[in-house]
């Protein structure tokens, strides 16, 4: 059991709302941890404060033994940490290939320098990219539609170009924000498949999402969470057995 | 014939101008018009150099390139790291303020101008020879810039105008590139300033204000923001105009004030009537259109078990 990230004492209220309430969290490598909880509960604010996006009024956040609370969001992607977006946020004005090419840790044009003075060192760089981005584009199902808008693809396959830009980071740990929501269900088998496999290529996964079906088939463990706090933990079975916590999720 | 020479070195100029500010504001999307005030710090820093310090005119002219680049930088890493909001504030107040600084500091000649800079090629070679100069540096410019944002480097500034935050979590820094690109336009509009000075051999503070700033923003909006040709069409337009202007004899004191309304309106014309320009961007990254019939789904094959 290799901790890749640990959180401890994570706090943050926006006002009067608690979206943290001292969490303690771990994410295994190779596991696939499921969060669930209502709307509200805080879900898409722990991977905005893991990633940087919300800065955290207490805790610590350790990435693979380093401590990256002061980071900035483009370094902890550098360290391996990468996420979707429950909104998407793809770049709408380029190709599917063209987003996936700016995804991983090191870009071939990261460096002015290289840009100016070895313009055959990055071309090289981004043939090496372009040939990875196509392996995910393939074991994502999108090679046939590497080369369209964003705009003129599905939704479903706009949320799997978000998953598949993610993986180009060849990260230690993702953070999936709902990655079923609005996709149909022929879909369903293709993204186990594949967040399966790459936790079982040693990453270390947490996936959000209301879709409690596809969180049991998927993941090792869950956790419940409920205004801002982690009430439960245990097999997604027990979490969703617990009438408690389910009268909690639906609302009364 | 000098007269016509003197229009196409301006022309070549403003394209320069045009095509450099395009980068920054149009592919980058960094709001600022301060563009004039590199333009005048090239200048400057060549004619002082050459004048003063013997320096030979091309070395000269890329030290002021160079000088532009550095304090473009000085400029936007401090406001780019606050916010993108603080750019057109503070390049505008460094604009505005230098040129006031400028009329104080009589050894760059005041507010009564730098008269006598040294003369480059005309006296050796004639007029014709810098009008080549120019436009071989246009010509370059407008290629840099196209081969810039066309390349992996373009990729980058097309997705941070997208979502800077998603950028950011790929790893990329957007600071950096802003200014990165901010400073490569400014160093441009530098050399293009040391050329205006060597040929035209006078500078005065009070040409590098807000009227160049608006006419520069109106050839790259009339021209069409991110793309190629669009600045050089709007420089050769917008050069050509007020010309036409000058020959119904107009006295200068109407002259002035009717180019800036005329720059004014053109922006506010082409704002509502045609916000793409007189050329309408390509999309350089959105990929090859989904042919009229061809499948939208998901590809075959990679949903066979699902
Ligand atoms: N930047 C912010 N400023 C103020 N309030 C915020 C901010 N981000 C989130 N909130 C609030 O914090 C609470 C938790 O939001 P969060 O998005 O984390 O919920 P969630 O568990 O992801 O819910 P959902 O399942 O609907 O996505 C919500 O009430 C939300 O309005
Ligand atoms: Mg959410």
């Amino acid at each position: 059991m290799v901790d890749v990230l640990t959180v401890s004492g994570l706090e943050k209220r926006f006002g009067g709302i608690v979206v943290a309430d001292n969490i303690e969290l771990a994410l295994v490598k190779g596991r696939v941890l499921g969060l669930i909880g209502p709307n509200g509960a805080g879900k898409t604010s722990f991977f905005n404060l893991v990633c940087g996006v919300v800065k955290p009024d207490a805790g610590s956040i350790v990435l693979a033994g380093q401590e990256i609370n002061s980071l900035p969001i483009r370094e902890r992607a550098r360290m391996g940490l990468a996420r979707t977006w429950q909104n998407l946020r793809l770049f709408q004005s380029l190709s599917v290939l063209d987003n996936l090419m700016l995804g991983p840790r090191a870009y071939c044009a990261d460096n002015l320098f290289n840009v100016m003075l070895r313009p055959g060192h990055v071309t090289g760089a981004e043939r090496d990219s372009r040939d990875r981005a196509y392996a995910i584009l393939e074991r994502t199902g999108l090679a046939d539609i590497a080369q369209s808008p964003i705009r003129d693809i599905t939704f479903g396959q706009q949320k799997l170009v978000g998953v598949a830009r993610a993986l180009m980071n060849d990260a230690q740990c993702l953070l999936l924000d709902e990655p079923m929501a609005g996709v149909e269900g022929q879909a369903y088998a293709l993204i186990q498949r594949v967040v399966r496999d790459i936790a079982a290529s040693g990453v270390a996964i947490c996936v959000v999402e209301h879709n409690v079906a596809f969180i049991r088939d998927l993941c090792d463990e869950g956790v419940f969470m409920f205004a801002g706090k982690v009430l439960a933990r245990g097999t997604v079975e027990s979490l969703i057995a617990d009438p408690q916590l389910t009268e909690l999720y639906f609302g009364t | 014939m000098d007269y016509v020479y003197t229009i196409l070195i301006l022309i070549g100029l403003f394209v320069i101008l045009a095509s450099s500010f395009d980068l920054v504001i149009g592919h980058c999307g960094l709001i600022s018009i301060a563009h004039p005030i590199f333009y005048a710090i090239g200048a400057y820093v060549s004619a002082m150099l050459a004048k003063e310090a013997a320096v030979p005119i091309p070395l000269a002219i890329l030290c002021g390139g160079a000088a532009a680049f550095v304090s473009s930088v000085l400029v936007a890493l401090p406001s780019l790291r606050v916010s993108g909001d603080y750019l057109l504030i503070a390049s505008i107040g460094f604009q505005l303020g230098l040129i006031e600084f400028a009329k104080h500091i009589h050894s760059i000649g005041g507010a009564g101008g730098l008269t006598n800079i040294p003369p480059f090629l005309v006296n050796d070679y004639g007029r014709l020879s810098y009008v080549a100069l120019v436009l071989a540096v246009a010509v370059l410019t407008v290629l840099f810039v196209r081969w810039l944002t066309h390349g992996p480097y373009g990729r980058m500034m097309a997705a941070m105008r997208d979502d800077e935050l998603a950028f950011s979590m790929l790893g990329r820094n957007a600071i950096w590139l802003k200014v990165s690109v901010f400073a490569i336009g400014s160093g441009i509009a530098g050399v293009a300033g040391g050329l205006y000075a060597h040929y035209f051999r006078f500078l005065e503070p009070d040409q590098f204000g807000l009227l160049q700033s608006s006419a520069i923003l109106t050839m790259v909006v009339v021209g069409g923001m991110r793309t190629t040709m669009g600045p050089v069409i709007g420089a050769i337009v917008l050069q050509i105009l007020p010309q036409a202007i000058t020959f119904f004899g107009l006295p200068p004191s109407i002259l002035g004030p009717l180019q800036g309304l005329m720059f004014s309106g053109l922006v506010l014309f082409f704002m509502f009537a045609r916000p793409q320009g007189l050329l309408a961007a390509p999309d350089i990254w959105a990929g090859r259109k989904a042919k009229a019939g061809e499948p939208r789904g998901l590809a075959k094959g990679g949903l066979a078990d699902g």
